[in-house]
């Protein structure tokens, strides 16, 4: 109940378990755990995992990774009847790209409380726009999904420009209950001096945990 | 359609001479319509560090609201009058000089207001008035005014004292600016409407005006051999109309531009690709849902992409072998290993002779990270994942050409608008939400600023756009020719 009721979750469950199969692969080859499979009447059709570390490249997330293995086999126009499962909610980048491929649903784990586009920062899932909005289901392995970030986190970065010394980090291991609080509307659905412009009726939004992923400075 | 109509304004381009324009922030564009209540009291000034202690020690929170450009104290003579209020006429009446009573100075306590201070400037008669000041105590949500009124009526001058009758506690609710002003006409318009504010010559909102001013010198009027604004987005328009005319784009170009100790190097030049074909013919079916293209194929993924496979390229022994060793691993992963699907995906391979030139030049410095501070010019503006794309990327400085209001994820207004229409609102360029910023402008012709009133930017904006708007209503259009506006860039 925590992210909203999901229909049918063991069904669901059984397609996040792969994403975190994903994940668990990404740490182990020091990309960031980030894991997700496209699946399409019931069939995996795309895994990714990010690749940013092998391209040099930081839009190569996970989800574009899948759409490369999606597209190598199938017409563009499946996307729209597939459905994402993904460890952590998809980026602002990711949110505005599968929105614009037409994706059907987009389930994840935990909220990406630092860029997420599906209601952790923004609402780019929902928010008015020319292309057909699309439903998030999110808290599926939640806690799972948060463990894999925190035990990436706690190593360093030796690629960012000004790596941090990280020595005094230490993995935690506790992790707060999702609070049950109004998703804050983004700055982008209702201007101070506007009224709000309808979002469409048919779209899940996630009830927001009030804590997610902090890493501690 | 895209490119046919910028050759139709070709005539106005060479006509019309462009500047650079500093986008707004989505703080910015919320400054001067946001404000806050506050609470106000007026004082002895011999007073006004007991009793801002008082404050202090006995309203927690009191601080947790940013309100440091607003003063502390203000002297009446520097308060709209509003602020003052009709409760002070009556305290000047106690004000009257009333030299026949000899009354100790000590209860001669009544506000100095401008007319008293003018009518007396010396201040020669024994009995005097003290000044007094304005105190801005705290936000109302802070602390309800029963809670208030009982902690200062226990202190002086406000208990029952030789100064009291003279300072009936009197708290007054007034409107102020809640976030600091961003030049020194706002704050003295501020100041004037409101209460005494501070320009502190940064912007909290947005990149420093003297950066602004630095980047705008650098590519407006380029030094030796360096690449300026109008070249650089000449060369994106070319990239653009290239893929066009290969029938693969949709009119939009990209070129990046490193600039390493005041000397610049063109890094990566992109065209739209979005209708490439694929490897796997079954992909390039022709159905509806395929008329958007391939997103990986807009100008910036695959500009960003570029560059990506250059540091590749350039990188140290090092970095290239950590990258080998990850491109290993996920072979290892059984992940799909198609690299002729995954390249005509993602498309950051040079397709248009322009982009090849460009390509295999090794002029990256080595080893650096993603984008870091690279220049990036664009004939459009980008959409929200390219704009977010930049973001990851950590690029330093963007200039587009074209706004793109239904689609666009740069510009910040969503309600008004200086110099074209207004857009989604994201402000993606400077959000401090998420954890990079980058400065960015528009590239616009002098006409579409500053000479428009500001009640006229709604129609002239409208005008302006019309004609795709008009376009964007019908649904069925052809998306690749008539709804450009619609089009994600």
């Amino acid at each position: 109940m925590v992210f909203g009721p999901i229909p049918n979750r063991d069904y669901h469950e059984r397609f996040m378990r792969k994403a975190i199969e994903m994940a668990e692969f990404a740490l182990a080859s020091d990309e960031t755990p980030v894991g997700c499979v496209f699946v399409h009447e019931g069939e995996v059709i795309g895994r990714g995992i990010n690749g940013t570390n092998a391209s040099l490249n930081g839009t190569r997330h996970a989800e574009f990774v899948a759409l490369a293995e999606i597209i190598a086999h199938h017409p563009q126009s499946i996307i729209r009847e597939t459905d994402l499962y993904v460890t952590v909610e998809p980026c602002i980048m990711c949110a505005s790209a599968l929105r614009q491929y037409g994706i059907r649903a987009v389930y994840f784990g935990c909220l990406n409380d630092r860029f997420g586009g599906c209601g952790g920062v923004m609402n780019i899932h929902a928010d008015p726009g020319v292309d057909r909005s699309y439903p998030v289901y999110g808290g599926l392995f939640r806690e799972e999904a948060i463990m894999l970030l925190r035990r990436f986190y706690v190593q360093e970065n030796e690629k960012a420009p000004d790596p941090k010394p990280k020595k005094n980090r230490e993995l935690k291991t506790e992790i707060l209950p999702v609070t049950v609080t109004p998703v804050p509307v983004s700055q982008n659905a209702t201007p101070i001096d506007t009224p709000p412009v309808g979002t469409p009726a048919a779209v899940a939004t996630p009830v927001l945990g009030a804590q997610e992923v902090k890493i501690k400075k | 359609m895209a490119a046919l109509r910028r050759d139709s304004k070709v005539i106005d381009d060479v006509v019309a001479k462009r500047h650079m324009v500093h986008l707004k922030t989505k703080e910015e564009c919320r400054l001067g319509n946001e404000t806050i209540q506050v609470w106000t009291v007026e004082l002895p000034s011999k007073h006004a560090e007991g009793i801002l202690r008082v404050i202090k020690d006995n309203i927690p929170g009191q601080d947790d609201i940013d309100l440091q450009h607003l003063r502390r104290f203000a002297k009446p003579k520097y308060l709209p009058g509003h602020v003052i209020g009709k409760r002070d006429l009556v305290k000047e009446m106690y004000a009257v000089p009333r030299a026949w009573e000899s009354t100790p100075q000590s209860v001669m306590q009544a506000p100095a207001t401008t007319s008293w201070e003018y009518s007396n400037p010396n201040r020669s008669r024994g009995n005097a008035r003290p000044s007094t000041l304005h105190l801005l105590i705290c936000p109302t949500k802070v602390v309800d005014l029963p809670r208030l009124h009982q902690v200062l009526s226990e202190h002086t001058p406000f208990c029952s004292s030789a100064d009291s009758w003279a300072y009936p506690l009197e708290i007054k609710e007034i409107t102020v600016p809640r976030l600091a002003p961003t030049s020194q006409t706002q704050a003295e318009e501020w100041s004037d409407d409101f209460w005494p504010t501070f320009y502190r010559k940064t912007n909290p909102f947005g990149a420093h005006p003297s950066s602004i001013r630095k980047a705008e010198n650098e590519l407006q009027e380029p030094e030796n051999e360096n690449i300026g604004v109008e070249a650089a987005l000449a060369l994106a328009e070319r990239a653009g109309d290239d893929t066009v005319r290969r029938g693969v784009g949709a009119g939009p170009g990209c070129v990046i531009v490193e600039r390493v100790e005041g000397r610049t190097e063109i890094i990566a030049v992109a065209g739209d690709a979005r209708y490439k074909p694929q490897a796997n013919a079954a992909a390039n079916d022709q159905s509806d849902a395929c008329c958007k293209g391939n997103m990986m194929g807009h100008a910036v993924m695959r500009a960003i992409g570029m560059v990506g496979r250059k540091r590749l390229r350039c990188a140290s022994q090092i970095v290239t072998k950590a990258a080998a060793k990850a491109e290993g691993n996920f072979t290892k992963g059984g992940l799909e290993h198609d690299t002729n699907a995954r390249d005509a995906f993602f498309s950051d391979l040079p397709i248009t002779p322009l982009e090849k030139e460009y390509f295999e030049r090794d002029n990256l410095k080595p080893d650096g990270y993603l984008c870091l501070r690279l220049e990036i010019y664009l004939t459009h503006e980008p959409c929200i994942m390219c704009s977010m794309a930049l973001v990851h990327s950590r690029v330093g400085r963007v200039i587009f050409k074209q706004r793109m209001p239904k689609t666009g994820g740069l510009t910040s207004e969503m309600v008004r608008n200086d110099s074209g229409p207004v857009g989604l609102g994201y402000g993606l360029c400077w959000r401090k939400e998420l954890n990079w910023q980058f400065m960015c402008w528009e590239y616009m012709t002098n006409e579409d600023e500053g000479t428009v009133s500001r009640q006229d930017l709604r129609k002239v904006s409208t005008e302006k756009y019309q004609q795709e708007e008009d376009e964007a209503d019908s649904e069925d259009a052809n998306v690749t020719s008539s709804s450009f506006a619609r089009m994600h860039v």
